[in-house]
């Protein structure tokens, strides 16, 4: 257990340096990349990504994978749209109940997955599938707008100097770190993923984990959803699209492995950070949109062969 | 057990998303139309005041050299190419524009707001976009506009206070006259014809019938309008639609319109298998490329859209007198280069000017 302990450290370890070079050389690149100003911004962009990515850590760290989530977003805003303007329903209460709804979704996949027997990756393949359709079929293809005023300072707005929705990642970050990290069903997650059979034969209620993840999975694509309607101002069906792409690679490039049993919290948010900045530095020393694509492979590739070549275990 | 719950899930999906809406509608929409005189003249621009964004302490950019991104819905298709090329054409030409194009890969919303995003904060001067949804793109181009940018659209427009200028690239009845006309061109003043759409109910095709029904009634009065068929936006159902027409009304059927870019070329494939070419004419929107089969055989002779180069050509033109302030809230026309004078519309749209019709002479330098 030492050993893991260690290896993690030094995962973290290598990001948290090659995070400092990379800040530190798109700095000297564009004199416009380390302003307060930009920086809080790039917060704003990236939160949906983050708040996703914060629930994905403990759904591959039971060793599955929910690639439902940008479809669950899209649900969700839909959703939102439906239940406000064409049911009538207070805004307030539309909002609570797309994010339900996103949690349902969430309760779906963790129940295929663990009744059903089903492996994740075909499930929530499915879903994505399913979600997806759903959401264009409910909506007809037609956008809902005209939200009030109020409803934009969630995701345009600022609470003192910090864009709004950074203040419910922060708080999340803070609540999955001490979950996974110092509760027993932290544990339990950790035990799940480690050695499932294990797990089971140790009184561990491993469905009952699973389920509680998949489904807060759900519930955090909702919210995510919900602030992404906030931030572009209108619902449509395709929202979220390829999202699950960004957070996997966020999650995987802070250390998470992909097999389970090993990741933490403070690596996901070191990794959504390191992508986040590259794909903005990059953009800002006149790299163009291809180039960063590749840019950001390459530093995943590197992040894990490094990893793996410092970690004297190689077991990753 | 596994299977079936994958299989089941699979379905359900499927089943959502194809869901077919039945309809009964026979013509256009209800909404007023307002045909183009017959020989041609331009309408006499409806006085609309000036409904476009303000930049906030716009520096003085009058002749000097300013940087430009272009951000088209997607990149690396052949429609936005072509654009470009024309942005870039026109870059050269004014000779102190730096302009390149930079975008999603896949036409999406939220990759092209944090595109312009990061844009605006590497501090270029001026933006174009195409935007992939005309509401969520807003809050980003108004930050552009108080940060001192100028903005300007083409193509697909956002909500008119977040940017300055639109390039619009057709009107519907502009389109519908050039349809039409074509038409009477090829079938002749008493013709018959049938209609192949995407559904009774797509917002931009209903509003393209209405208005070819009005102008043909206006110009065309002795033409007869057989019958419109929906065909979704599907190859095979446009194909299959457009097979049944022939067979229906046999040698009354002298021509067909095509109104989505999918249901064009399939109609000019049923008139093919069908032995008919020469007989019954299809005339429509659609891209030279799914085209050139066609008018190569000489089994379609005229495809209405406009040229995508001139588009963007007119939109840097557009933004470079934006910039210099030439083009003013309340300016009847700009200067466009080789395009000439274009007309401002709308309030504060520059219409590009009669739609482009696509030839067997012109449509091998078009690549999209």
């Amino acid at each position: 257990m030492t050993a893991t302990l260690r290896s993690l450290l030094r995962h973290e370890t290598i990001l948290a340096i090659l995070l400092v070079i990379v800040l530190a050389a798109l700095a000297t690149q564009s004199d416009r990349f380390f302003t307060t100003a930009n920086l809080l911004n790039q917060g704003r962009l990236m939160t949906e990504v983050g708040l996703v990515a914060l629930a994905m850590t403990f759904v591959i760290v039971t060793g599955g994978i929910d690639l439902s989530v940008g479809s669950i977003l899209g649900l969700t805003a839909i959703l939102l749209g439906v239940f406000w303007h064409n049911l009538g329903l207070p805004l307030p209460a539309a909002m609570v109940l797309a994010v339900l709804a996103g949690g349902i979704g969430g309760l779906i996949n963790g129940l295929i997955i663990t009744r059903f027997k089903v492996p994740p990756l075909i499930a929530t393949l499915a879903t994505l599938a399913l979600y997806r359709g759903l959401a264009e079929g409910i909506s007809q293809a037609r956008s809902v707008r005209g939200y009030p005023e109020w409803f934009f300072v969630l995701g345009q707005g600022e609470v003192w100097g910090v864009p709004t929705q950074l203040w419910i990642l922060g708080v999340l970050v803070v609540i999955a770190a001490v979950v996974l990290g110092l509760t027993t069903f932290g544990r339990a997650t950790y035990a799940t993923g480690a050695n499932e059979t294990g797990a089971r034969f140790s009184g561990i209620g491993v469905d009952r984990t699973k389920m509680l993840i998949y489904t807060a999975s759900g519930l955090v694509a909702g919210v995510a959803g919900v602030i992404f309607v906030s931030r572009v101002s209108t619902t449509r069906s395709d929202m979220g699209t390829g999202l699950e792409l960004d957070v996997i690679t966020a999650v995987v490039l802070g250390g998470t492995s992909i097999f389970g049993g090993r990741g933490t919290i403070i690596g996901t948010v070191l990794g959504l950070i390191l992508m986040q900045a590259l794909k903005n530095g990059l953009a800002l020393s006149g790299v163009k949109g291809d180039g960063t694509i590749v840019v950001i492979g390459l530093v995943l590739i590197l992040a894990i062969v490094a990893s793996n070549i410092f970690s004297r275990e190689g077991d990753g | 057990m596994l299977k079936r719950t994958v299989a089941l899930a699979l379905g359900l999906s499927l089943g959502v998303s194809s869901a077919v809406l039945a309809a009964t509608w026979t013509g256009g929409d209800d909404l007023p139309t307002n045909p183009l005189a017959c020989d041609g003249t331009a309408a006499a621009p409806v006085a609309k005041p000036y409904d476009g964004g303000e930049v906030t302490n716009q520096p003085d950019r009058k002749g000097k050299p300013i940087k430009v991104v272009d951000v088209p819905k997607l990149i690396g298709i052949g429609y936005f190419n072509a654009t470009s090329k024309g942005i870039a054409e026109a870059a050269k030409e004014l000779g102190n524009v730096d302009v390149k194009t930079d975008g999603p890969t896949q036409a999406n919303i939220d990759q092209q707001i944090s595109f312009i995003d990061n844009y605006i904060t590497s501090g270029v001067d001026g933006i174009l976009f195409a935007a992939n949804d005309p509401v969520a793109i807003a809050p980003v181009l108004k930050k552009a506009l108080a940060a001192g940018i100028n903005v300007v659209g083409y193509d697909a427009n956002s909500e008119p206070n977040a940017r300055q200028w639109f390039v619009n690239q057709a009107e519907f009845n502009g389109i519908a006259k050039s349809l039409v006309d074509n038409m009477a061109k090829e079938i002749g003043e008493d013709g018959s014809f049938a209609i192949v759409t995407s559904t009774f109910t797509t917002p931009n095709q209903a509003r393209w019938i209405s208005e070819m029904a009005a102008y043909q009634e206006k110009c065309h009065p002795k033409m007869k309008w057989l019958e419109t068929v929906e065909a979704q936006e599907d190859n095979v159902l446009s194909f299959n639609q457009a097979t049944t027409l022939i067979n229906k009304h046999g040698s009354d059927l002298k021509g067909i319109f095509g109104m989505t870019s999918v249901a064009t070329p399939a109609s000019a494939e049923a008139v093919t298998q069908a032995g008919q070419c020469g007989k019954v004419a299809v005339i429509g929107l659609a891209t030279p490329n799914a085209m050139k089969p066609y008018v190569d055989k000489d089994c379609v002779k005229s495809v209405v859209l406009w040229n995508p180069v001139d588009l963007g050509y007119a939109a840097m033109y557009t933004l470079r007198a934006a910039a210099d302030g030439d083009l003013k809230p309340g300016a009847t026309s700009v200067k466009a280069g080789k395009l000439g004078d274009l007309q401002v519309i709308n309030g504060s749209e520059i219409l590009l000017g009669a739609p482009y019709t696509f030839t067997k002479e012109n449509i091998n330098d078009f690549d999209f």
